[in-house]
């Protein structure tokens, strides 16, 4: 049965499925779905997930979104995906849809509202918005908080005291990642003292590789290009988005 | 694709994969009673509880009043560092988060119907699919617009129309994405089901909140999708007595409310954390 994902490798839980589906030898195909040239809008797309947002699946004929779902609907359908990804031990596995969980309404809150507001709205055509920013840094900040007091443990890896990474370290993970986007200097200040959380984002990488650091190669040439954005908008200069849809 | 249909072990849903079902000391009934940490003005404590009381699962409730701040005790702060509710403690198990909790019960305590959470992967995926959008869309929108309008005081909050104008248009969408596509199908509830499951009762719980609110706002707000209106007392029938005994605690902050309004209460901001009410969200 054919396996398609629609991602846009911009997006951080498109990142995240991909990650996982290389990582387990999972055959798919990859549909793009750019949104910076709003093809999340189209109606071919609202065919495959209503919401317009990514990333989507087509599993045969079933259709899924909301990537958490998504990963644990690969690890329970694909034979020869690892325990340690979403284990059959029913309190780690409930450990882990808690953290899931949490992530929704305080890192990626945090993270993705601050980064939309600082970045990139610029390419989705939009302005920015500092006060919305701010008040997206708050939550960010108090979310890489509590990951290093309390998802995180000293003598292990991964989230939640564990040996080798889940779908939670991939999902998370990506979400992190995105704040290289950012200005250097604003990355800086609120990755930089957060040496935990380094640590573990390389671990995670180190157990992905090569293609958690390959699907993230995407992000490094995006930040040039929102770095353009910005500084054409501060010109007050006519804005182009991106390449021309 | 896997899909392992019904339980076959007495006591366990089924696991994922080949390893063997392993061993959970408070599986067995009445060994070591499961705790249940909530204030029933919590949307998601109502839905365990509800989930609970449903599945007859043994359980102690332990109050913890929000009005009262006692989410901010270092002994909850033990059990949840998090300082929210719901949280369980199941013998020495620890587990916060509603949706992880309803999933772990539906796993560990034997007589839950499989409706609740289901064993097939595909209608499990879905489920978790609702569960999540749940998240960033209903539950966001509900929780800002209720507190911006109407029960931000009764927690230290000062009420913000500008705020509630903006989550109301978040839960409207909301609702009408239940109505238009959550709901398609053949059954009475999300997903098409014939018979609820846990993101029944999670979406319904939340929506239930509103009842706090202005009745001229609520019926505006939920006036034009009927198909939910259908869906929530579908679900009450599908729960009852145990929905309408753990949604009365509203009723009374309702009936409350009116009275503090009708009373000359000129300034909602005299609604205040020193007025006595029985719990507050």
């Amino acid at each position: 049965m054919a396996l398609k994902l629609y991602l846009d490798r911009m997006s951080q839980p498109s990142r995240a499925i991909l990650t996982f589906c290389k990582v387990n030898g999972i055959e798919f195909e990859e549909v793009k779905i750019e949104l910076a040239k709003l093809q999340n809008y189209s109606p071919e797309y609202a065919e495959v997930n209503p919401m317009k947002q990514v990333p989507a699946i087509v599993h045969g004929e079933f259709k899924l979104f909301e990537s958490h779902a998504i990963l644990i609907y690969l690890a329970s359908a694909f034979s020869g995906v690892a325990d340690h990804w979403y284990p059959a031990d029913i309190q780690k596995r409930a450990k882990i849809h808690s953290v899931l969980d949490w992530h929704h309404s305080n890192l990626r809150r945090g993270s993705a509202t601050y980064i939309f507001n600082t970045n990139i709205a610029l390419a989705l055509g939009q302005p920015l918005n500092l006060e919305a920013a701010a008040e997206g840094e708050k939550i960010l900040i108090a979310s890489l908080a509590k990951i290093e007091s309390f998802w995180l443990q000293d003598d292990k890896p991964f989230l939640l005291g564990n040996s080798q990474p889940s779908i939670a370290d991939l999902s998370m993970a990506c979400e992190v990642m995105q704040l290289e986007v950012a200005d250097t200097k604003d990355r800086d200040r609120i990755l930089g003292p957060r040496k935990r959380i380094l640590k573990w984002v390389d671990d995670t990488k180190n157990a992905t590789a090569p293609y958690f650091e390959e699907i993230h190669s995407i992000i490094y040439p995006t930040k040039e290009k929102l770095q353009k954005l910005k500084s054409m908008a501060a010109k007050k200069e006519p804005q182009s988005i991106g390449e021309p849809a | 694709m896997k899909n392992l249909g019904n339980q076959t072990h007495p006591n366990r849903k089924c696991s994922w994969n080949s390893s063997p079902p392993q061993p959970n000391s408070s599986s067995k009934k009445g060994e070591m009673t499961l705790k249940v940490y909530a204030d029933r003005m919590s949307q998601p404590s109502r839905a365990v509880i509800i989930f609970c009381k449903l599945n007859g699962i043994d359980f102690e409730e332990v109050k913890i009043d929000i009005s009262k701040r006692q989410h901010l005790t270092p002994e909850f702060q033990e059990i949840n560092p998090m300082k929210k509710v719901p949280a369980i403690v199941d013998g020495r198990f620890k587990l916060f988060e509603s949706h992880a909790i309803m999933i772990y019960l539906a796993y560990v305590f034997p007589g839950v119907a499989d409706h609740w959470y289901p064993a097939d992967v595909s209608k499990r995926a879905k489920i978790h699919s609702v569960l999540d959008w749940h998240h960033s869309n209903l539950r966001y929108g509900a929780v800002t617009y209720v507190l911006s309008s109407t029960l931000g005081p009764a927690l230290g909050r000062p009420l913000n129309p500008k705020a509630a104008a903006e989550a109301e248009k978040i839960l409207s969408e909301s609702l009408a994405k239940i109505e238009s596509f959550w709901l398609k199908g053949n059954g009475r509830f999300l997903l098409g089901s014939l018979q609820p499951s846990i993101a029944d009762l999670s979406l319904v719980c939340e929506i239930m909140q509103l009842e706090v609110v202005n009745e001229k706002d609520r019926d505006r707000i939920l006036g034009p999708h009927t198909r939910v209106l259908k869906w929530i007392d579908d679900t009450k029938n599908a729960t009852r007595p145990h929905f309408d005994e753990v949604h009365s605690i509203l009723f009374k902050v309702k009936e409350k409310l009116k009275r503090m309004k009708s009373g000359g209460a000129k300034d909602e901001t005299q609604f205040t954390t020193k007025t006595a009410l029985p719990s507050k969200m």
